[in-house]
């Protein structure tokens, strides 16, 4: 990593100093005094100069088309401000795990999966996740000032809880221990001469892949996934392996649904009720797993106490999971009241606490196995590195809509409707599966994947299509374009566990470095929203909105062109030096 | 629609073959080719098989690839960047509809036809040493190819650059992503196998110029064609077909030394040679004459 000490390139010339010296002391050997050779001492222990040289790990444009162009756009301007960079290109797989689980880099460009509540920013900035691997606090940013107001916020409600996150979000903001860029809007193309009644708004939600209309005799729904890791891994809780996966929300329940509004409505839960701060649930009778066990109330609780520590103790190190970590944390304990009834004990406000029933629910009988540490022969793995953290878990086995049925890698993950499922019940009025077989074929490229359904071998791109398409997308009788402003948010994370991104001035002075509005404009098309803050719009405070350019961190320059004397001037205003046109520090 | 692909691919290369053999093999070849054809298929036989064990190995191994790279993660992608610079970009500068047409038939179906019609019209002369010659430069280019794809890593033009590169084949005729797929990973473009191949059958044409002058004349253009497509596509780096073209080189020359050095045939006949090595004479018990 650039960062890291490299070995002197100068120590040659200070040895030839050093000999000139004993040279000279030679001939004037009686000259030489004590204080001389302190002053020598003094000149010739100081490290030396260097260029500050950093790295923007991303991935290439086959992983994600639009970070590796705005990688390349900061690198360019973190050139031009005399610093030198490079850009590491890592597969999908290995970019999540160099920044979320070995927190090996200095800046990231990347895609967040981001989330309807600001409490997401609760575990993904308070300091006491700055060492654990997932989602959670990636930037191992620390700041007291903040996780205070990352508390207040979420034990509050109402009006004192939007006032709470107003200032949370403004502190952050202030902050920029990473740098919002934009929220694009997933664009999909569905065909509607096989199925119609597409809901745009909820198709990267279990919801949009129910109660989808038939039209005639179709019950095979074919799709498109640009992405290969869902035929390689159905892992609901693994970090380099999950995105937003609809088709993973289909495989497996969670208490409640949320709804594209952001509501949630019951689901595994018949309902639920709060008795002070314990929230009273009460679960679906007579539901089964895929594999025929009975889903109880002693799964939930596993669950939430398998995701707190996934080796349940067993471990010296726990093993949180490194994805639903904020909504785990809000669990004090859980207690079985009957085989359907639970309390759960909660630490947070109302508002926060609904996050906790979004959880996917996993089997005890299949889970509890996997709290072991995984081992592979001949090598050490890091301590609380579970079973359950690396599993590729297939075949999955969870209560969902639909359950597995086929997979080949790199070619096509095949879901069965689970016939059992309670929503298929007649006195149960949610949306069910209205189609016996679910097809997601992998296809890694925006044009074919069009192209598959312009021949009529594909009902839906699953996964949005990629910005550079957008021209080309026509509609017709059978075909329509859907568009729905995403959840996620493209971002650039610095690790400020070390310099120089530890100083907040430097990373306010690298945001404004990056042009959105302009990035928004040429690499998106104009089909996003540039973000001063990565909250949902109606979370967004005035003092933050995107109003053509940042309201805190403005870019240095116009349509993409850097001022690069005010960026320079705003690095030497940091602290930093020149030497030439190099930006040096200490190494 | 890969099935469609396919049929399409197989249909237009057969014609291709037909052709070249009538224009450059001629008649006489083949009524002979009928009488020995026996005799020719037992010579080739052996290397057939290493071959086809090697591109069954090879598809298998494929998958597993990317995980021993990224276990290696020795990456030279912004090296090769830094070596070149632009020269992809500035080819991809000369791109009209025509060209892109032409280099997308050459990159799919003149590729295959390169590979399959010297197969083709070496069976058809008696003396079987050309084609056992071809036979081991593949089988050096797929072994020698994979063992470079494990250790490094390397990303192509358009992997890089997306808004400058463009992936002109995929955007252009995304009917070809569902074949190119099945065999191609993207972190294995050093050196480019499209181009070590082609290079190895102009050469291996080379050698055989006094036969085949045609092909010859043929060969060099058509192997020129597949290493600028593969540039001009965006797919490859200048320098990965440079690598390509020494690895060609390097399975044709190694072939021609390795071919006939061992014989399985002898080693039966010849009971010296096969007691010579270790178990040989046990093995010669079970399948030798007496």
């Amino acid at each position: 990593m650039a960062t890291k000490k490299r070995p002197r390139e100068n120590a040659g010339d200070s040895m030839s100093g050093r000999r000139a010296f004993l040279a000279s002391a030679g001939v004037g050997l009686s000259a030489a005094t004590a204080g001389c050779l302190r002053e020598f001492r003094s000149a010739v222990n100081r490290t030396h100069l260097e260029q500050l040289s950093v790295s923007i790990t991303t991935q290439p444009a086959d992983g994600d088309r639009q970070a590796i162009q705005i990688a390349r756009r900061l690198a360019d301007n973190l050139e031009a401000v005399g610093i030198d960079v490079s850009v590491p290109l890592r597969s999908r797989e290995e970019f999540l795990r160099d920044i979320l689980i070995n927190h090996d880099f200095d800046i990231y460009v990347g895609r967040h999966p981001g989330a309807s509540d600001p409490d997401f920013l609760y575990e993904t900035l308070h300091s006491r996740y700055g060492e654990e691997a997932g989602w959670q606090n990636p930037f191992g940013y620390a700041n007291t000032a903040v996780d205070d107001l990352l508390e207040t916020q979420r034990t509050a409600d109402g009006d004192e809880r939007q006032e709470a996150v107003d200032g949370l979000l403004e502190a952050v903001a202030a902050e920029q221990p990473f740098v919002p860029i934009c929220r694009p809007t997933d664009v999909r193309l569905v065909r509607t001469d096989r199925f119609d009644g597409w809901r745009a708004d909820s198709l990267s939600t279990r919801l949009g892949y129910l109660d989808v209309e038939r039209v005639g005799e179709a019950n095979r729904l074919r799709g498109t996934v640009i992405d290969a890791r869902v035929s390689k891994n159905l892992n609901p809780i693994s970090a380099e392996y999950r995105g937003k996966d609809p088709l993973l929300d289909l495989l497996y329940d969670s208490l409640a649904t949320r709804e594209h509004d952001g509501t949630l409505i019951p689901w595994l839960a018949t309902d639920w009720d709060w008795d002070g701060d314990d929230l009273l649930v009460s679960l679906r009778r007579g539901h089964t797993f895929h594999d025929g066990e009975p889903v109880t109330a002693d799964d939930v609780a596993f669950t939430y106490r398998f995701l707190e520590d996934t080796s349940l103790g067993s471990s010296d190190v726990p093993a949180p999971t490194p994805r639903y970590r904020g909504a785990v944390a809000a669990v004090d304990s859980v207690d079985v009241e009957g085989d359907h009834e639970l309390r759960i004990r909660l630490n947070t406000g109302e508002a926060v606490a609904q996050r906790v029933l979004t959880v996917p629910i996993l089997p005890r009988h299949r889970w509890e196995p996997r709290a072991e540490q995984a081992t592979v022969r001949g090598v050490r793995i890091a301590k609380g590195t579970t079973e359950a953290l690396i599993t590729d878990n297939v075949p999955p086995v969870g209560s969902g809509p639909f359950e597995f049925g086929d997979r080949a890698e790199r070619e096509h993950l095949t879901l069965e409707r689970f016939p059992d499922h309670f929503t298929a019940r007649d006195d149960v009025s949610l949306p069910a599966a209205s189609v016996d077989r679910l097809r997601a074929q992998i296809d890694p490229r925006s044009p074919s994947a069009i192209s598959l359904i312009e021949t009529g071998d594909s009902d839906i791109t699953i996964s949005p299509l990629e910005a550079y398409v957008y021209d080309d997308l026509e509609e017709s009788e059978v075909k329509r374009v859907l568009e729905t402003p995403s959840e996620t948010f493209y971002h650039v994370g610095f690790n400020t566990r070390s310099a120089p991104f530890a100083n907040p001035y430097v990373r306010r002075a690298v945001a404004r470095l990056i042009d959105k509005a302009w990035l928004v404009e040429t690499v998106f098309e104009g089909v996003a929203e540039p973000l001063a803050t990565p909250v949902p719009d109606e979370w967004i405070p005035d003092s933050l909105a995107f109003d053509g350019v940042d309201p805190g961190v403005p870019f240095f320059g116009d349509d993409g062109d850097l001022d690069v004397s005010d960026a320079r001037a705003a690095f030497e205003s940091a602290g930093y030096r020149y030497d030439g046109d190099k930006l040096v520090v200490r190494e | 629609m890969l099935v469609e692909v396919l049929t399409r691919l197989a249909l237009i290369v057969a014609v291709m073959v037909v052709l070249g053999v009538g224009v450059f093999a001629g008649r006489q070849r083949l009524v002979r080719t009928v009488r020995e054809w026996p005799g020719r298929v037992k010579a080739i036989a052996p290397i057939t098989i290493v071959l086809v064990s090697v591109l069954l190995f090879n598809s298998v191994a494929r998958q597993a690839v990317p995980e021993l790279s990224w276990l290696i993660r020795k990456d030279i992608t912004w090296a090769i960047y830094e070596t070149e610079g632009d020269l992809i970009l500035w080819l991809q500068a000369q791109a009209t509809p025509e060209v892109t047409a032409y280099f997308s038939f050459i990159y799919i179906y003149g590729y295959v036809f390169a590979l399959i019609f010297p197969v083709v019209i070496y069976f058809l002369l008696p003396n079987t040493r050309p084609l056992r010659e071809l036979f081991t430069a593949y089988t050096l280019n797929y072994t020698l190819g994979l063992a470079c794809y494990v250790v490094i890593i390397a990303y192509g033009p358009r992997n890089l650059e997306p808004e400058l590169i463009q992936a002109l084949l995929y955007d252009t005729y995304p009917q070809y992503q569902h074949l190119t797929r099945q065999v191609n990973r993207n972190t294995n473009v050093f050196p480019s196998l499209h181009t070590s191949l082609a290079a190895t059958v102009a050469f291996q044409a080379y050698r055989t110029r006094k036969v085949y002058f045609g092909w010859y004349l043929l060969s060099i253009p058509l192997a020129l064609s597949v290493a600028l497509s593969t540039m001009y596509l965006g797919i490859h780096w200048a320098i990965d077909v440079l690598a390509g073209i020494v690895l060609g080189w390097i399975a044709v020359v190694l072939a021609a030394r390795l071919v006939g050095r061992w014989s399985i045939y002898e080693a039966f006949d010849d009971a010296g040679g096969l007691e010579a090595m270790p178990g040989g004479r046990r093995l010669r018990s079970l399948f030798g004459r007496q």
